[in-house]
């Protein structure tokens, strides 16, 4: 029961600070400077949830983040689509010999920092191009997607960093 | 019905990510004006291409009677081509009809005799709808082939619409079925007596002529052509027969009213001719200064 308290918190001070603090750091600097945070909500998920929840709960929380950017859809979008790929990415950078019951999720705290920077590495690269993709919806901006892409996954992985240093989520 | 539940059951995290992406989708098209104005614009050039390729067939298909109608279309043309030769040359206080290629006459006179105003660009129409109230038509021609917006299109056998909206490749005519639409007619029986043509819905092979002043004796089956004062069609393009006995109209009764039937059937048009005035330019510059003063 505490643990889904943990991620209801998580829920909202992430749907928080990407709605108030991010969103509105972009308007003011510019278009380049975006800061995506709250697709750390789906990575920190447990591990054992299945693939429909983690798509529906990715959902639902990129419907939130776009209530407060006004692009009803775009998050959204983008969050199912995290939530699907998201066990084959965890997968991608697991220990040998998989999880163990004892890893509850995928945070520095349970599978170590170098596991962990690299799943949420790989995990918000692909969420980021998706998003930029869906928010530009045609590829003929192309370069512009990969740009805004790499942009934001520097930024944005570097304030994942300082997220999990200053919380440093157990459950 | 139980292999699909359990294909479902088994791709559940495939099945919803598909379900609440084409949710998603719906969302961003509908509420977002960026996405929705680059849909709007994707789906037309799809459109576009499957309606061209979709005529594009019936038209293989259809080929003998397309011969056909073009075999009849050209001798059309030719006859008027071998008319516009013949010219009027005054001669002392008459006017003789010579032939304008073998008549002798220096290059200016030449030049007098005959001014092309009109230009004619051939266009395959592929959409078309003639069961609403606004009706408009796509031909596969645009910009690229040197149209503009408010150019008339016509077919051999009568008037089709005015070139409206015009893309890269495609373009929107609205038709003469279409309540907005309004076209100058004459009758030449009568010295040209000119009227308005317009379509108030219902048989899509019969208009509405009116403004037609009262002295004029007309009768169900006189013909009806363009006028060529509105400088969008040329003077003289047929547009149909008169149809029934002319009443007063309802609005103004110094003037008839009276159904005509068009002589094109417009859901048949298929090879048509958008029609550019060389001179156009001009006129509307011409026009505009008048509308200053």
């Amino acid at each position: 029961m505490n643990n889904v308290f943990s991620h209801i918190w998580r829920f909202i001070g992430l749907v928080a600070a990407q709605g108030f603090l991010f969103q509105a750091i972009a308007v003011k600097v510019g278009a380049y400077f975006n800061i995506i945070l709250w697709p750390i909500f789906i990575l920190l998920l447990p591990l054992q949830m299945a693939v429909p929840y983690l798509v529906a709960l990715g959902c639902l929380a990129g419907f939130m983040v776009d209530f407060f950017y006004g692009t009803p859809g775009l998050h959204a979008s983008a969050g199912a689509f995290t939530g699907f790929i998201r066990p084959w990415v965890i997968l991608a950078f697991a220990p040998k010999g998989g999880f163990t019951a004892k890893e509850l999720i995928f945070s520095p705290a349970h599978v170590s920092w170098p596991t962990f920077l690299q799943g949420a590495a790989g995990l918000l690269v692909l969420h980021l191009f998706w998003y930029f993709s869906v928010e530009a919806f045609t590829f003929v901006y192309l370069s512009t997607i990969t740009l805004k892409t790499i942009s934001a996954w520097v930024l944005s992985f570097g304030v994942t960093i300082l997220y999990a240093i200053l919380f440093n989520p157990k459950k | 019905m139980l292999t699909l539940l359990q294909l479902i059951l088994r791709n559940g995290g495939f099945v919803s990510f598909v379900l609440l992406e084409a949710f998603c989708f719906y969302v961003i098209v509908q509420y977002n004006e960026r996405q929705n104005s680059i849909w709007g614009h994707s789906a037309g050039l799809v459109a576009g291409d499957i309606n061209e390729n979709r005529q594009n067939l019936s038209d293989y298909v259809g080929l003998r009677a397309r011969v056909d109608s073009l075999t009849a279309e050209n001798a059309v043309l030719l006859t008027q081509l071998a008319n516009a030769r013949m010219v009027q040359v005054p001669y002392r206080d008459t006017f003789y009809t010579v032939n304008y290629e073998t008549s002798v006459c220096v290059e200016s006179v030449r030049r007098k005799h005959i001014r092309p105003q009109y230009e004619f660009i051939a266009a395959k129409v592929i959409a078309n709808n003639i069961s609403g109230s606004a009706n408009w038509i796509m031909i596969n021609k645009g910009s690229k082939d040197g149209l503009s917006p408010n150019l008339g299109v016509v077919t051999a056998s009568g008037i089709i619409g005015i070139l409206r909206h015009v893309d890269d490749e495609f373009s929107m005519v609205m038709s003469v079925l279409h309540r907005q639409t309004k076209v100058s007619v004459s009758l030449p029986k009568y010295g040209n007596a000119f009227g308005s043509l317009v379509w108030e819905g219902g048989d899509p092979s019969v208009m509405t002529l009116r403004f037609i002043p009262k002295h004029f004796q007309i009768k169900p089956g006189d013909l009806v052509e363009t006028s060529g004062l509105s400088q969008i069609f040329p003077k003289g393009i047929p547009v149909g027969k008169v149809e029934t006995e002319p009443v007063q109209d309802d609005e103004n009764p110094y003037f008839l009213q009276m159904k005509v039937r068009l002589s094109q059937d417009l859901s048949t048009a298929g090879d048509v001719y958008v029609v550019s005035n060389l001179f156009k330019s001009q006129i509307d510059s011409l026009q505009q200064r008048v509308a200053h003063e």
